[in-house]
């Protein structure tokens, strides 16, 4: 068998050689042939190919014959290849640029040494979850684990002497660093023996803190830095390239077993329980060689159950870590704590991919289309060609293969401008959307492989049916035509439908009433917890500070909030509701708060503090678990022990989950415990601006340990609404490009129609029709095929609405301003188009159009 | 003079059976073929040359230039001892068709 394809490699690289002697021996052998009186049969060429053929290279020679062809067909008309090409590369160029960001979150690992060793962990109980592990049981694990290296980062901000912005840090374990591979530019990393207790404090920075606070100083290694107040030494500078973990890095790491230092009276090396951690801390291992995620989770396990013996009340019963691909960048999310099992990250990403996919497939389409009907424009042109060649002996399957070999061809430009094309958009959306210098956004060989996939589908799609007809010679019959017209209109009135429906999610969120007042109101957020205030402590401080603020000129309310709104964290319960699980947002206030955020309360009463089991259900809450029956004085059940009763309903207010039209949520009143990580909200009666910096130092001024976060909700507002606006001007502009290249379609469509009726419109002319009737009968031609595929677009556009309807800040799936203003444009956009060629019908001189062929 | 088809299949059993008794020229193993079977087979270019790309494709033998009788530069062909084993065995799954084919004349 070996020998065999070698003597056939031999063949085909000595092939020119061969085919000239054997060339030689069959014309001897014809001459022989003809002296002996035979008489000479046949096809010598045909012959010799037949024979050449039992080497089994033929298809080869007839590919390079097509490709030669269709690169010379190619070179003969310019014009046509490179408007091929660019829409092709516009089509194939979006679905890599998407793609390639799927491949950047999800697929592709981080640039950490073997990435598929590292797991993230989460605490799983039988009816709760923690995306977060409290400190003291990390060390625990790592005390004890075999099977893999545990390490962990505890998120703090710190205030940076000098500097007004508070600095991000991570608090992490010595191993945290050389685990992930990172390398100094300058000095050292931490290293174990950094954990002993003698050591004096230190950090070491990031490359990017590095440049904007030290002004990039190559003496930066053991000079001082003021964290806090507190002084450590510099120890070292990672390089750039260091990537961390979950794509969000900080300005420097310091060592957890330090953080007391840094924050007085820090409850992180001691609080099993989780609850007065103050920042979060996520916890990931590396597995050992040889070990496999389920062998570490078992460990961990029954490392768990050792735990909860001497930490019965902070170890839940039957507590496992689940572990998760860690080595990724979308591993990790923003902290979480609810019931039930927690959510898999990767596949709370899917919808929105599958969003995106179906977007830019979409524009994949219309390209696909557009060609797919140029081609058949040009194959009828090419009627005389192919008559030809099928005269010559052609056989279809030939003509089928030579024409989609053309499409090949162009398929294959195409990728390559595409590719291109796609790279550039991936950089720029890297740079539009701030993402950090590490991410390499160069097309990787799945990227590659992708594209490759996505050239020979689309030829399959835009060159199939064009080569059945032309091969068929049937190009005059314009069936073809009309289904891809149809398909461009359609998938481009769904782009359009769908960019309309994000306008008017954006136009919403921006001008309409959330359900809370967000313009007028301060939020300040002491960070009480970081500072190791317990609850009796942060009682004097918030009572202090509430009456300085309630002192200040311009205020009109204050109030307390554990969740305040548009915060990163939720707290989230589980209700089953008519057999179905209904996720509900907990929200922890104050009484004051209703009247702060103006969240008007639609019947009963407000929260007490000296009654906890009381609690306030917002409108759809209560419409939704007690339809059409009274809610005030209901119970509901919480996490299974804790019966609460309905004091009052509130207007629905989405302040944590502001898109998701389906949110509800209840208000329970803050207690004691959640005193530590309460924040302040201040209601201001003119501008907010002006009384926020006087806010400011009143709270400096309780304590000047502490170094409160003084933000306007409506600049959090403003950030948080950035995303919808960003989505809808992506879509529009994939809709704009999607419109361009189908009204291109209809111009194409009609003005064939136009050209093939040029006879008969001479002769209705010449027998005295008018314009109108022309018209009419030239719109009648191609208004069906518009308006079936529009049908198919609002269709199209209604279905994958519901998969947005959660992004839409409450606009209806259906909104019909969207389809109408996008059915619209589309029409008015197809008509013009239409239009333009079709006035050439009318100019048509019927003296010259009975004379044409 | 009658000819008949090749049976399929067994041209390159001919072929190297001819080249078993020496190295052959393309239009010499044809002519070798028509006389042994008494002008009975006719083999025709267009189906010994193609036999003899996929003899050579196959190692079972070998070609080289070489002059003819007739002072002419001709493509002799030697049969290789891969060829000779070939040879056996397609001559003996031949014997075992046309023994196998006999019965079921005779006895159907």
């Amino acid at each position: 068998m070996v020998r065999e394809l070698l003597r056939r490699l031999h063949h085909l690289l000595h092939r020119r050689r061969f085919d000239a002697e054997l060339r030689e021996e069959m014309e001897l052998h014809r001459e022989m042939a003809a002296r002996a009186g035979g008489p000479p049969l046949g096809d010598t060429l045909r012959f010799r190919e037949d024979a050449r053929d039992a080497w089994g290279f033929g298809w080869l020679d007839r590919l390079s014959q097509d490709l030669r062809f269709a690169f010379r067909t190619m070179r003969s008309s310019p014009g046509f290849t490179a408007s091929a090409v660019l829409v092709l590369a516009v089509g194939i160029g979006a679905t890599v640029a998407a793609f390639s960001s799927f491949n950047l979150a999800l697929l592709r690992p981080l640039p950490v040494p073997s990435p598929q060793e590292i797991l993230r962990f989460q605490r799983q109980g039988p009816d709760q979850y923690w995306t977060d592990v409290p400190y003291p049981a990390v060390a625990f694990y790592r005390e004890h684990a075999r099977t893999l290296s545990v390490f962990s980062s505890t998120t703090a901000r710190l205030s940076a002497e000098g500097d007004e912005k508070p600095a991000d840090a991570f608090f992490v374990t010595g191993n945290f660093l050389a685990e992930l591979g990172a390398t100094p530019l300058l000095g050292r990393i931490f290293t174990i023996g950094d954990e002993a207790p003698a050591s004096p404090p230190m950090v070491v920075l990031h490359h990017r803190f590095w440049t904007s606070r030290f002004g990039a100083d190559p003496g930066v290694v053991g000079k001082d830095i003021r964290l806090n107040g507190k002084a450590a030494v510099v120890v070292g500078v990672v390089t750039p390239e260091f990537s961390g973990l979950g794509g969000d890095a900080p300005e420097l790491w310091a060592l957890a077993q330090q953080h007391p230092y840094f924050v007085q009276g820090s409850p992180l090396l001691t609080d099993f329980s989780g609850q007065r951690n103050p920042g979060t801390t996520n916890m990931w291992g590396r597995l050992r060689t040889g070990v496999t995620a389920p062998a570490a989770e078992g460990e961990l396990m029954a490392l768990a159950a050792a735990l909860r013996r001497t930490h019965p009340d902070d170890v839940w019963e039957g507590e496992r870590l689940r572990a998760e691909p860690g080595g990724y960048l979308q591993s990790v999310g923003s902290k979480a704590r609810g019931s039930g099992p927690a959510p898999r990250l990767q596949t709370r990403l899917y919808p929105v991919f599958a969003i995106v996919g179906v977007l830019v497939l979409l524009i994949l389409v219309v390209a696909c289309g557009n060609l797919g009907s140029l081609l058949l424009a040009r194959g009828a042109s090419r009627q005389r060609e192919i008559a030809l060649r099928v005269a010559l002996g052609a056989g279809r399957w030939r003509l089928v293969r030579q024409l989609l070999t053309e499409s090949l061809a162009l398929a294959l430009l195409g990728s390559g401008a595409g590719l291109a094309l796609g790279a550039l958009v991936t950089k720029a959306v890297l740079v539009w959307t701030e993402a950090p210098a590490w991410i390499d956004s160069t097309p990787d060989w799945r990227v590659l492989t992708f594209t490759i996939g996505i050239g020979g589908t689309s030829a399959l799609l835009f060159g199939l049916s064009p080569a059945l007809y032309v091969a068929r010679q049937r190009t005059g019959r314009s069936r073809g035509r009309s289904v891809m017209i149809a398909g461009q209109v359609a998938a481009s009135c769904v782009l359009l439908i769908v960019a309309g429906l994000l306008l008017r999610a954006f136009d919403r969120a921006s001008s309409q009433d959330p359900g809370f007042d967000y313009h007028q109101t301060v939020l300040i957020e002491p960070a009480l917890l970081q500072h190791g205030y317990r609850s009796a402590r942060a009682r004097l401080y918030l009572g202090e500070l509430e009456q300085r603020l309630r002192a200040l000129p311009g205020v009109e309310a204050v109030a307390l909030a554990a969740t305040p709104p548009l915060g990163g964290a939720r707290t989230t319960t589980a209700l089953l509701v008519n057999g179905r699980q209904l996720e509900v947002d907990v929200h922890r206030v104050d009484p004051a708060f209703f009247a702060t955020l103006r969240i008007p309360l639609l019947r009963g009463r407000g929260l007490r503090t000296e009654e906890p089991a009381g609690v306030v259900v917002s409108e759809p809450l209560a419409r939704r678990r007690w339809p059409g029956e009274e809610p005030l004085g209901k119970t509901l059940e919480l996490d299974g022990d804790t019966v609460l009763t309905v004091v009052g309903v509130a207007a629905s207010a989405r302040s944590l989950a502001l898109r998701d039209p389906d949110a509800v949520e209840l208000y329970r009143v803050v207690t004691e415990n959640d005193l530590g990580g309460v924040s302040v909200l201040v209601r201001t009666r003119g501008t907010p601006e002006a009384a926020a910096a006087a806010m400011g130092a009143a709270a400096r001024a309780i304590d000047p340990d502490l170094r409160p976060r003084v933000s306007l909700l409506k600049h959090l507002y403003r950030d948080r609404i950035r995303d919808v606006e960003r989505a809808a001007v992506a879509v529009g502009l994939l809709g704009t490009i999607a419109l361009l290249v189908a009204c291109l379609g209809v111009v194409g469509l009609v003005a064939y129609a136009v050209a093939q009726r040029t006879k008969e419109i001479g002769i209705r002319l010449a027998l005295g029709a008018g314009r109108h009737d022309i018209l009419r009968s030239v719109a009648g031609q191609f208004l069906p095929t518009v308006a079936v595929g529009l049908v198919g677009g609002i269709a199209g556009a209604a279905a994958l609405a519901q998969l947005l309807r959660r992004q839409l800040y409450g606009v209806s799936a259906l909104d019909p301003v969207s389809y109408g203003a996008a059915v619209c444009l589309f029409a008015l956009a197809a008509g013009l188009a239409g239009l333009l060629p079709a006035r050439r019908a009318l100019r048509v001189d019927p003296s010259v159009a009975l004379r044409c062929d | 003079m009658q000819r008949d088809e090749m049976p399929a299949g067994t041209l390159v059993l001919l072929i190297l059976r001819v080249l078993r008794s020496g190295p052959l020229h393309g239009y010499a193993i044809a002519q070798r073929i028509h006389q042994l079977s008494a002008d009975a087979l006719r083999v025709e270019e267009g189906s010994l040359y193609p036999a003899l790309q996929k003899i050579l494709r196959q190692g079972w033998a070998r070609a080289a230039w070489g002059t003819s009788g007739t002072n002419r530069r001709v493509r002799f062909y030697t049969i290789t001892q891969d060829g000779l084993q070939a040879l056996e065995d397609e001559i003996a799954g031949f014997e075992r068709q046309t023994r196998a084919i006999r019965t079921v004349l005779r006895t159907a």
